[in-house]
């Protein structure tokens, strides 16, 4: 038995969204409620910047005297400008506006006031369970691709299809003003050219086949999200990835670029909300092992990116190109014959 | 140990980042013997989320095989074993599958207290995120130190300085600023303060962290200006990296199957080196070598001391794309024996860390990952060495010391389609002195033996000789001579133990490879020409050795120390692709 990694391609299936903040705060929703991609559904204050004011030396004397040379206390709120400390001539005044946290050791800790940090729902849902002084669990149903790098952060927009085939990469030219704010849905991969008329026309995200490695830097700095479902390089988007999108072209969407590939892994997605009263069919029991019949997407060099269905698993290990004898599958990617693919470069599209 | 003297079965597991091995040992007559190994993607990922899933997976595999079922219907282990061939007497496990330990070092002199303290970090899976020394104090204020630490976001600020009776003010002030550093982080995510610097100063380094970060104190790390005191501060690394690995998803199910608390796997893997030692020469010393997905472990022994070496977030999956940054396309490529440009290195090591258990199909991937675990060897014996005491073992200064055994585990190794290129792999990363045996960890049994001896020691030891390792070649290199290329270096006469024999002249930069297959014994007799030296004595000292084959037979690297490459590509491709036919590979 195989157990391989699994990426999510699902047309239609209930999908949870925990939503955290990153420091205890104050959830703003109640359970049952239903929220929109932008509702704000907690709210925390974390800490601000800081200064240290290294007051003995600033003012010329010993750690002793530094006492008698304070203007303000423990607590006090400064503001910027505003003289903490003082002796004859010289004064020392604050570098932001906040409350002083410590003194000693001739020094003098100045904290600024928290900032606000808002909480958005990101996908339109029930409020399923609210974890409190944390964050709430989403609840939603709709269609769910999973993709494998991704940059940016959360968006929200309508799904916009650009290229014809998913070998196709998607160029600049095809980027008009009716592409602001959605969501583009491209092929095997883009360029330098696509991403800056991307971002003049203020589109929403991008979700793409591959992407060349030189791009990578300028995607981690892009204002919208990009999901990459394929890999880094020029690889095609695969057929059901691709489907699934551009049957779904012209509807909204959420798409969230974050990535964190190990530890707490965090894939970026796109999620496309369908009508309540969808009924969701039965699903594969998750983390199951491969069989025959299994929908599965090669993940490695010669195929990777093709997707396709496993006829056999043979017993034996056989000989790859590498020199190697692996066990794997045979997988029918719509050549003339199944192809051999070793179980460890095979992915369950679930 | 009362309870484990009964103990017949033992299943051990180590979670990897990427895959978690089991393997099953079991008494045949009087003796423990290596039944069955098996293999699974870990499971620390949706959709199981359940590190305990990947060794059910992998031990279903020993089912297979064996018929021998090790956990009942709910995923429980069966344990003791029951009539049947239904579960074990015992279980322990290793683990590296967790985060490594976000560490800030800090210290007075870069080149001594801090990198003593980078030292003592690396002896548990750590990650340096920052260095605070002395030295940058006068160039950073201390609002700038206190927001390296915060950047950093560590889960312990290591603090070192001052040789005993030496320094004091410098390290009070550095053990300040860390501890202001601490008391301004969120209570709940406060990282701990370690301090490992001079003795004299703990009362005093107390009471400025107190209220201000939960304080640990160990011996100094530096007390002279010569010599490191590192195992104090590395218990207490490891203890909190031991705390660390309780975040992982199921690690508690797997805990309650052991009687003995889970370990890191290099601790385990050092543990069965150092026992190593002690089956070999004593005047030379022992290496181990596993390369694994996320990190790459050297654990070296001479004259008995352990020095444990973990190169974290650098293995075969990730860390390729960080050391291609850092160093350049050029220091992977240059591994390989045909052209691949620098963006095209970086596309394909992404892509392995976004699917670390994949394997290459192509040879031109498969070549990149074994220039990759080439680079993370070398990477983490430039970390290591400084730390090793070779004594008498250390022939010249810039060389690895003679080492009698050299251990090599991990996949990349394990699973080389042709032994030679294995063997090659681990040549052309460590460099090796003199006449040495290369064993291969086929199965990554190292650190999993290393656990059961904390059980049943006596099956650690007996299952050594059980079929988990193999020879995989004996490694002849002259060093320390003067020759030009094509020079004869060294003459050598190979008797078999069925009295055939054969000399061979060896010609400096060549690599030769003679036949000596597992199992099979000679004596050489070597005679190293042009005060070259084969650690048998003194340069040009020649002598007989008793050998063992291996799966790659007996090698002589006469390439020469250090390996030094063409400049022109294409001829350094040729050089490349002629050493991998040289082996076989």
């Amino acid at each position: 038995m195989y157990y391989p990694f699994e990426t999510q391609v699902t047309p239609l299936t209930t999908i949870r969204r925990q939503r955290i903040l990153p420091a205890p705060g104050e959830v703003l929703v109640r359970a049952d409620q239903r929220v929109e991609p932008t509702h704000t559904v907690a709210q925390a204050e974390l800490p601000g910047d800081f200064r240290i004011l290294p007051l003995a030396r600033l003012l010329g004397v010993s750690l002793s005297q530094v006492k008698r040379c304070l203007r303000v206390s423990i607590k006090d709120t400064v503001q910027k400008g505003q003289i903490v400390a003082k002796r004859i001539g010289h004064s020392i005044e604050s570098p932001i506006t906040g409350v002083v946290t410590a003194t000693g050791s001739g020094r003098m800790l100045i904290e600024a006031q928290p900032a606000l940090f808002e909480l958005h729902a990101y996908i339109p849902g029930i409020v399923s369970n609210v974890l409190k002084d944390y964050g709430v669990i989403i609840e939603t149903v709709g269609a769910l691709v999973q993709g494998i790098w991704g940059a940016g952060s959360e968006s929200f927009g309508v799904l916009k299809r650009l290229v014809e085939s998913p070998d196709e990469p998607l160029q600049d030219r095809a980027i008009d003003p009716s592409c602001h704010g959605a969501i583009l849905i491209g092929g095997s991969s883009l360029d330098d050219a696509t991403l800056k008329a991307a971002q003049e026309l203020q589109v929403r995200g991008i979700v793409t086949g591959g992407l060349p490695p030189k791009l990578i830097p300028q995607a981690e700095q892009l204002p919208f999200p990009i999901v990459v479902t394929e890999g880094i390089g020029s690889v095609p988007m695969s057929t059901p990835i691709f489907r699934l999108l551009t049957t779904n072209d012209g509807r909204e969407a959420s798409i969230s670029g974050k990535l964190q590939p190990r530890w707490d892994v965090v894939r970026p997605e796109v999620i496309i909300p369908l009508p309540d009263d969808t009924s969701v069919p039965a699903q594969v029991q998750p983390g199951s092992p491969l069989t025959v019949g299994a929908r599965v997407r090669a993940v490695r060099a010669p195929y990777m990116g093709r997707a396709g269905t496993i006829k056999a698993l043979p017993t034996n290990a056989r000989l790859i190109d590498t020199g190697a004898r692996v066990h794997g599958a045979e997988v029918d990617i719509g050549q003339d014959e199944p192809v051999f693919i070793p179980l460890a470069n095979l992915e369950i599209l679930r | 140990m009362a309870q484990y003297q009964q103990i017949g079965s033992i299943l051990l597991a180590d979670c990897g980042t990427a895959m978690t091995k089991v393997v099953l040992l079991d008494r045949v007559g009087e003796q423990y013997r290596f039944i069955a190994w098996g293999e699974a993607p870990t499971t620390t990922e949706a959709p199981w989320a359940d590190v305990a899933a990947g060794i059910r997976h992998a031990a279903e595999k020993i089912t297979a095989i064996t018929g021998w079922s090790l956990f009942d219907g709910s995923g429980n282990l069966i344990s003791p074993e029951l009539a049947g061939r239904q579960g074990v007497d015992a279980f322990a496990a290793t683990v590296s599958a967790s985060p490594p330990l976000q560490v800030v070092v800090g210290g007075l002199v870069e080149d001594l207290s801090v990198a003593a303290a980078e030292r003592a970090a690396t002896g548990t899976y750590s990650l340096v995120k920052a260095i605070l020394s002395g030295e940058n104090r006068g160039v950073l204020k201390e609002e700038d130190l206190v927001h390296v630490i915060h950047k950093a976001a560590p889960d312990a600020v290591c603090i070192a300085g001052g040789v005993e009776g030496g320094a004091e003010m410098p390290v009070l002030e550095l053990v300040r600023t860390a501890a202001l550093a601490c008391a301004l982080v969120e209570p709940s995510s406060r990282p701990f303060l370690l301090y490992a610097g001079n003795s004299r100063l703990r009362q005093r380094v107390v009471k400025i962290a107190e209220k201000r970060a939960e304080l640990r104190v160990a011996d100094n790390v530096h007390p002279t200006l010569t010599e490191d005191n590192l195992l104090g501060a590395q218990t207490e690394l490891d203890t909190l990296y031991l705390n660390k690995m309780q975040t992982l998803p199921g690690i508690d199910v797997v805990s309650s199957w052991s009687p003995t608390p889970l370990t890191p796997t290099a601790r385990a893997f050092g543990r069965l080196v150092e026992y190593l030692w002690h089956l070999g020469d004593p005047s030379k010393g022992v290496l181990g070598v596993d390369v694994g997905a996320a990190n790459t472990t050297a654990a070296a022994v001479f004259d008995g001391q352990l020095s444990l070496t973990v190169r974290s977030g650098l293995g075969v999956a990730f860390g390729g794309e960080h050391l291609l940054q850092k160093r350049g396309a050029e220091c992977i490529t240059r591994w390989l024996p045909e052209p691949m440009s620098g963006d095209e290195a970086y596309e394909l090591l992404i892509n392995k860390e976004m699917r670390p258990t994949s394997i290459p199909q192509v040879k031109r991937e498969l070549w990149l990952e074994q220039a990759l675990a080439r680079e993370a060897i070398r990477a983490t014996l430039e970390t290591a060495r400084p730390g090793w005491k070779p004594g008498a073992a250390q022939l010249y200064p810039h060389l690895l010391p003679l080492c009698d055994t050299i251990v090599v585990s991990g996949g990349v190794l394990a699973h080389a389609p042709h032994p030679g290129q294995a063997a090659l792999i681990v040549l052309d990363g460590l460099q090796p002195t003199g006449v040495t045996t290369l064993v291969l960890d086929k199965h990554g049994l190292a650190p999993l033996l290393g656990s059961a001896a904390a059980i049943k020691p006596l099956a650690a030891v007996e299952a050594l000789d059980s079929g988990g390792f193999v020879n995989l070649a004996t490694v002849v290199t002259p060093v320390g001579g003067q020759a030009r290329r094509g020079d004869t270096i060294l003459k050598l006469h190979m008797t078999y133990d069925d009295g055939s024999a054969f000399s061979v002249e060896v010609r400096y930069g060549d690599l030769e490879v003679l036949p000596l297959l597992p199992g099979q014994r000679a004596t050489l007799e070597l005679r190293p020409l042009r005060r070259f030296d084969v650690g048998l004595g003194r340069p040009g000292k020649g002598g007989k050795r008793e050998v063992n084959g291996g799966l790659a037979g007996l090698i002589i690297d006469a390439r020469g120390r250090p390996l030094r490459f063409p400049r022109n590509p294409e001829r350094r491709q040729a050089q490349i692709q002629q050493w991998r036919w040289d082996v076989g590979g």
